[in-house]
């Protein structure tokens, strides 16, 4: 029996974990295991049955009811119809025929068969029946007149925009099976074996009864290996799955039996901004500005561009306080805030570039010494997150000293800071941080004043914040030797820690101390401490849209959470931190200001940009043949095209040779991240009068649609001009190149066809070349699209296109009316890929003069194996002949 | 069986035969095809476009779950005699297929009556008391190319006339009016033939209809209008096989097809639209039909494709071509559309049951459950008990013919046929206790039911 010898063989296996027991007692233990869940498992499964016997009965009963009160209806009908009428009209009409037709016919050769005969020449239908009863009914056929059909079709959904295909809409891997219409054949329109993948070893999903059954185990007899062995051949999950489901439901009912769940009021603001964001980074896309783009999809890779909008800056003079609770309304804090206002926007340039090779070396130290233990660098860690929020604490105490009490100096402190030789200090614009950097003495000498009072696992905590900002300090002026003494120090007092409370909590406590020190003090102390995750993230975002503007970043971002003094003097400190330290390292959490530092240095760079290129732009004259990018033009110029699927790249400044643009031959377009000046990005037009609509325009000749945000010319006008013209651009020049964009297209009717099944009609005469409407439908990759391809040549009537390298578009159930032009060979249409806004798309245009309500053809441009046999002949129609082909038939644009 | 050259569905026999040396015979349910299709994708995706993720999938599969706690209970192939048949009559329509035949359950003055679609003609039939068939009215297509696949009783609204609902492969439903004898209306709009249609128990004047064309569309045979599509986004992939309207629960159904699934759908938020269509006065086609493009749920109970489907109370009775019929319960998440979760109860074994449209049928109670097989077999199952029981084998050496449709009179006293060379097979129940209570055919059926009824009511209390 497989299962005792497999519990012998786990009982030999407990034997081998489990020296100091003995043989016979493990397999004593093993059989009462094993029989116990036998039982158990019975237990469970008499339980099922239960469950279901009460289910269904529970059902009968609710059914029952309802069809007896179905009944009562139908019974209250039939008496009501009874008495009034004749009644029953079909038993009326069925005895006097049977009185009619007396004609007893004895044919049939046994007593239970009866024939039906059918006599077309007279149209009635005889029943005749032999036996006891023999007799012959007669009755008329009665004639369903023809109807028109309509042509056959799969129901599709209207897509006035191109789809991605979705993950379950795939044909690959699965079996489908087809049956000939004519033939009765039936064929398996599947991958071959070897192409479907075999099905991964899927994680066990575990089910109540086995849940039941893996704590009742747990419970009665523990956790341990013969226990899980026994449990394996039970359920079919391996071993480790097991051990982890009961350590899952052991959390699970010990958080049930009692346990208080403590409810985090403000759960939200402990999430970072990563995490909040998260949604949005995800769902939104940054092409189409939705939520959820059905075309580029989800969790699309975050380009950032290089260049960023400026923000106007209101000096401080012509401001006004935004509430009572502004920092201009605080004349004491005026000051400080000014310089740092202004210092932000001045000293921002010069500070990076020496952080972007300093704070690497840090890095490298910051290593070095944590090589010797994983944990003592984790406490490092936790000590810098302590010491960047204690020095802000610090900082605060420090600059409301500075104004009340400018007492200073003497404390153990000071000793520690003492090392810094003050020349070093002058180096770091001694002129205008000096005097910050001295008031932060006493604020040490408070906090050691402050641990002193306090119990002694804080006192670690405390002493090791100094010392960590003060190693970053040592750090920036002499290298690495300081800095590894400093270290030591630090890792002799982070030893002692131990680690025992969270860094959360250490704020917390230094939040508490602080509070204690200064409860008679300003309130702004008190909330200092309690910038949390997303608060400082939402401060760091309004940096970076604001720039250092306390009142927008307030009132913008922080509404509701923080006044705008509180942003000011977070802002003000920081500032000091960052002036004291200006390679701070990245990599250790908490440490956000650099961030800050690099946001503040784009902008100026990006604005400084923005104001050159304007200058230049007046001076360069574009003619066509220097704005658009050779690679595009020879494609183009090819008479074999192959678009490429265009993909942003999210090169910062300019696209080297590794840019994924200009490896894959593509342009760049505005949603790269690279600047404008990139020199792979198509520059647009500067058309004047030829509106965009031969080959003249650089856009029209590369296949391209004219974007507003890219061409100079080639504007849109809003609204009926009721609320004023908008300044024209180009004297008053129209754009023809933008009707995919803005979606001019012709009323397109549909109908029955005059070749073959449905047609696509127009309802108003067109001119040449005018645009008539997009084909969309489904994106489907190559593979998906062979395929699909077999599948729609088996029904003859396909509606692929090829688009690009990457996709094909499917418009079998989701296109627009565009999808029923039939193909014929002189055909009064074209289509044409364009690529708008960095997507392909297939656009129809008229070949000629249109009237109104013809009905419209192009010419599919099957490639020349590819093409059924209808469409080989010069007036072929689209779907009612059988095909030859076994190559999958695609249109090809022009 | 003799390869028959009018038969338009095809068996499956050789197809399931060559697909079980392959992958799909031993994996679980559903799981199959979606997973692989899903590690396809990432194949296919892996090297050439790296940088650019699927779009999620529309609708989520839902899959049983299997394991201890979770096992299904089947029945056993033992007939139990509870109520036992007797060979009738066997009745020679002609040499088509018939594939639909259904009593009318609608109107209780022709509980007795029953219809046939056979190629392109649609015989009504009176069951007799002696045990043979009455013929009543004959109706036939004008084009000869028409093959009617389903059928379905309802009633005029206005004057009670019986009306009788057909369609075929010529995607046009007629609506036709037996007090009359008068073709009422045809309802165009499908783009593909119609495999099945079921009427609302209540509400007589609705009709759903299940197409090839991927949707099922919700008619008023009142006014002739087409209230509601359903079909799209997270619609079904394939032809649509079979359908029900939910016994109690005023619009919700089900629907099952060729891509494996079972759908429920709802109505709810569009029944102002199925109340407009009553007084609609202007042109049918005027109407703002709507198109619903997501199920309540969707279930991948089965893994090959499920032909018939019907409600039995809150669970759903369903048949894929793998030789039986499942009872499972639908869960629909109800804060979440689209997510929930099934579980299978009850397993109802048929072998050599492997042919695709089949459909099994029930009485009015949904007491007695009747299927046919390959063989010209019908098993009578009891659906409702707990293990379920196998009423009776109903077989004879002369049915040798697959058997595509079945039809159990109102108290499933008698259970008839269509078989695949045009005739139909009627069973008689023989008890002789039952036989005084049998309904009174030609006279008074009311009577009969009344009695049926009261029976079936006593058994319960």
């Amino acid at each position: 029996m497989a299962s005792s010898s497999k519990a012998s063989d786990s009982s030999q296996r407990s034997k081998r974990s489990d020296q100091g027991m003995g043989k016979d007692a493990a397999a004593a233990s093993v059989v009462p295991i094993h029989a116990n869940l036998t039982q158990l498992i019975r237990q469970v499964q008499s339980g099922r049955l239960a469950y279901i016997k009460e289910k269904l009965e529970v059902n009968r009963k609710t059914l029952q009811r309802h069809s007896c009160s179905l009944f009562d209806v139908a019974a209250a009908a039939e008496v009501a119809s009874r008495g009034t009428d004749g009644g029953n009209a079909l038993s009326q009409r069925a005895a006097e025929r049977q009185c009619g037709s007396d004609l007893a016919n004895g044919i049939g050769e046994r007593d239970v068969v009866s024939v039906q005969e059918e006599n077309l020449a007279t149209g009635t239908l005889a029943l005749s029946s032999s036996g006891a009863t023999a007799q012959r009914t007669i009755v008329r056929f009665v004639k369903l007149p023809l109807v028109e059909k309509i042509p056959p079709y799969t129901t599709w959904i209207f897509l006035d925009k191109n789809q991605r295909m979705a993950d379950d809409q795939s044909v690959v891997g699965r079996r489908r099976i087809y049956y000939d219409t004519v033939g009765n054949e039936a064929l398996i329109c599947s991958d071959s074996d070897e192409e479907i993948p075999e099905p991964e070893e899927e994680k066990h999903f575990f089910t109540k009864g086995e849940d039941h059954l893996i704590w009742r185990a747990t419970q009665d007899h523990g956790l341990n290996q013969e226990v899980v062995n026994v449990l394996c051949q039970f359920i079919g999950a391996t071993p480790s799955e097991i051990e982890e489901r009961s350590e899952v439901l052991f959390e699970k009912n010990e958080k049930h039996s009692g346990s208080s769940d403590k409810i985090e009021s403000r759960l939200s603001l402990d999430k970072t901004m990563d995490a909040v964001l998260d949604s949005f980074d995800n769902l939104f896309c940054r092409r189409c500005l939705v939520f959820d783009c059905r075309l580029h999809g989800c969790s699309q890779n975050l380009v950032f561009p290089c260049e960023k909008q400026p923000y106007s800056f209101d000096p401080d003079e012509n401001k006004k306080p935004c509430g009572h609770l502004c920092y201009l309304r605080f004349p004491q804090w005026r000051e400080g805030f000014k310089e740092m206002h202004d210092d932000g926007l001045a000293g921002g340039a010069t500070y990076t570039m020496e952080s972007g090779t300093a704070s690497q070396r840090v890095d490298v130290n910051v290593m070095y010494e944590s090589e010797d233990s994983n944990r003592q660098k984790g406490n490092i860690r936790s000590m810098t997150l302590v010491g960047t929020s204690g020095s802000k604490i610090i900082s605060s105490v420090s600059a409301e000293e500075s104004t009340t009490t400018p007492s200073a100096d003497i404390s153990e402190t000071e000793n520690v800071s003492s090392d810094l030789p003050p020349s070093s200090l002058r180096k770091h614009k001694i002129s205008k941080h000096g005097p910050r950097y001295r008031e932060h003495s006493p604020g040490k000498r408070q906090k050691v004043f402050t641990s002193d009072i306090s119990f002694e696992g804080n006192i670690m905590n405390k002493l090791s914040i100094p010392e960590i900002r003060d190693t970053r300090l040592e750090s920036r002026e002499s290298g690495g030797d300081k800095l590894r003494i400093l270290d030591e120090s630090t890792k002799k007092t982070s030893r002692k820690d131990m680690c025992g409370e969270s860094p959360a909590t250490t704020m917390e406590n230094v939040g508490r101390q602080s509070n204690k020190v200064s409860s008679t003090k300003n309130f702004l102390e008190s909330t200092l401490s309690c910038w949390s995750a997303l608060e400082r993230d939402l401060y760091l975002k309004g940096i970076e849209i604001f720039g250092k503007n306390s009142c927008l970043i307030a009132r913008n971002l922080l509404s509701g959470l923080k006044t705008c003094i509180e942003v000011a003097n977070y802002m003000y400190n920081n500032g000091a931190a960052m002036a004291k330290r200006p390679l701070l390292n990245k990599s250790i959490s908490g440490d956000f200001a650099e961030n800050e530092q690099d946001y503040m240095e784009q902008d100026m760079a990006a604005r400084t940009r923005i104001y050159r290129r304007r200058g230049r732009n007046r001076k360069l004259k574009y003619t066509w043949k220097s704005a658009g990018h050779p690679t595009v033009r020879k494609r183009t110029d090819d008479g074999k095209q192959c678009y490429t699927q265009y993909s942003p790249c999210a090169c910062q400044q300019m696209c080297g040779k590794d840019c994924p643009c200009a490896d894959k031959g593509t342009c760049c377009e505005k949603y790269c991240g690279c600047s404008k000046s990139c020199k792979n990005k198509f520059r647009g037009c500067h058309c004047a009068k030829s509106q965009c609509r031969s080959r003249q325009c650089p856009c029209f000749a590369a296949s391209r649609e004219c974007d507003p945000d890219v061409c100079r010319n080639c504007w849109v006008s809003c609204g009926d001009g009721s609320l004023g013209e908008p300044l024209a651009r180009g004297d008053g020049y129209q754009c023809g190149n933008m009707k995919l964009l803005l979606k001019q297209q012709q009323r397109i009717l549909l109908g029955r066809s005059d070749v073959a099944g449905w047609g696509a009609f127009i309802k108003n005469p067109v001119n040449k070349n005018d645009y008539l409407g997009e084909y969309t439908g489904e994106l489907i990759s190559h593979k998906e699209a062979d395929k699909r391809g077999k599948i729609y040549d088996r029904a003859n009537s396909s509606f692929l296109f090829d688009l690009n390298d990457q996709y094909v578009l499917d418009a079998y159930r989701k296109g627009d009316k565009l999808k029923f032009a039939n193909h014929s060979s002189n055909p009064n249409c074209y289509a044409k890929v364009m690529l708008v806004a960095g997507d392909h798309r297939v656009g129809i245009y008229a070949k000629e003069h249109i009237e109104a309500s013809e009905e419209l053809f192009y010419d599919y441009r099957y490639g020349p194996d590819q093409a059924p046999a209808w469409a080989r002949r010069p007036e072929g129609s689209k779907k009612d002949e059988a095909s030859v082909s076994h190559r999958r038939a695609h249109k090809v644009a022009r | 069986m003799p390869p028959s050259k009018a038969r338009r569905k095809r068996s499956l026999r050789d197809i399931t035969a060559t697909v079980a040396t392959g992958t799909v015979a031993n994996s679980k349910p559903g799981s199959s095809s979606t997973n692989e299709g899903k590690q396809q994708d990432k194949k296919k995706e892996g090297p050439q476009e790296p940088d650019i993720p699927p779009l999620p999938p529309v609708v989520v599969n839902i899959v049983p779950r299997q394991g201890l706690g979770c096992e299904v209970v089947e029945g056993l192939l033992v007939p139990s005699r509870k109520r036992e048949y007797k060979p009738n009559s066997k009745y020679t329509v002609g040499n088509h297929p018939i594939y639909a035949i259904g009593f009318n359950f609608i109107d209780m003055r022709y509980y007795d009556v029953f219809a046939i679609a056979s190629c392109n003609s649609v015989i009504i039939y009176r069951c007799l008391e002696n045990g043979g068939f009455g013929l009543l009215q004959n109706y036939v297509d004008e084009d000869k190319d028409e093959s009617f696949y389903t059928l379905s009783w309802t009633i005029d609204q206005v004057d009670s006339s019986p009306l009788l609902v057909a369609a075929g492969s010529n995607r046009i439903i007629r609506v036709i009016n037996c007090a009359t004898e008068k073709l009422d209306k045809s309802l165009v709009g499908h783009g593909g033939s119609i495999h099945e249609i079921r009427t609302h128990a209540s509400k007589p004047s609705l009709i759903i209809s299940a197409s090839k064309d991927e949707s099922i569309r919700l008619w008023n045979v009142h006014t002739g209008i087409c209230i509601l599509v359903f079909a799209g986004a997270g619609g079904h992939r394939h032809d649509v096989l079979s359908v029900d309207f939910h016994p109690t629960e005023v619009g919700i159904f089900a629907s099952c097809g060729m891509d494996n699934t079972v759908k429920i759908w709802s109505m709810k938020e569009f029944w102002i639209y199925v109340e407009k269509s009553y007084s609609w006065t202007g042109h049918p086609s005027k109407f703002p039909t709507r198109n619903i493009q997501f199920p309540v749920l969707t279930a991948a109970v089965h893994s090959d494709y499920v032909d018939c489907t019907r409600w039995l109370g809150d669970f759903i009775l369903s048949k894929s071509v793998k030789n039986a019929v499942l009872l499972w319960e639908p869960k629909p998440d109800k804060r979440r559309p689209g997510e929930g979760s099934v579980d299978v109860l009850q397993k109802y074994p048929v072998p050599k049951c492997s042919l695709w449209f089949m459909k099994f049928s029930c009485d009015f109670y949904s007491n007695q459950m009747a299927i046919g097989n390959n063989k010209g077999e019908i098993y009578v199952w009891e659906v409702q008990s707990s293990p379920p029981v196998l009423i009776d084998r109903l077989c004879n050496q002369e049915c040798k013919s697959p058997i595509r449709q079945t039809a159990v009179s109102f108290d499933g006293s008698t259970i008839l046929g269509a078989a695949d060379d045009g005739a139909i097979w009627r069973w008689d129940e023989v008890d002789p206790a039952a036989s005084s209570s049998k309904p009174d055919q030609a006279a008074a059926p009311a009577a009969g039911v009344g009695a049926g009824a009261g029976a079936d009511a006593d058994a319960d209390a």
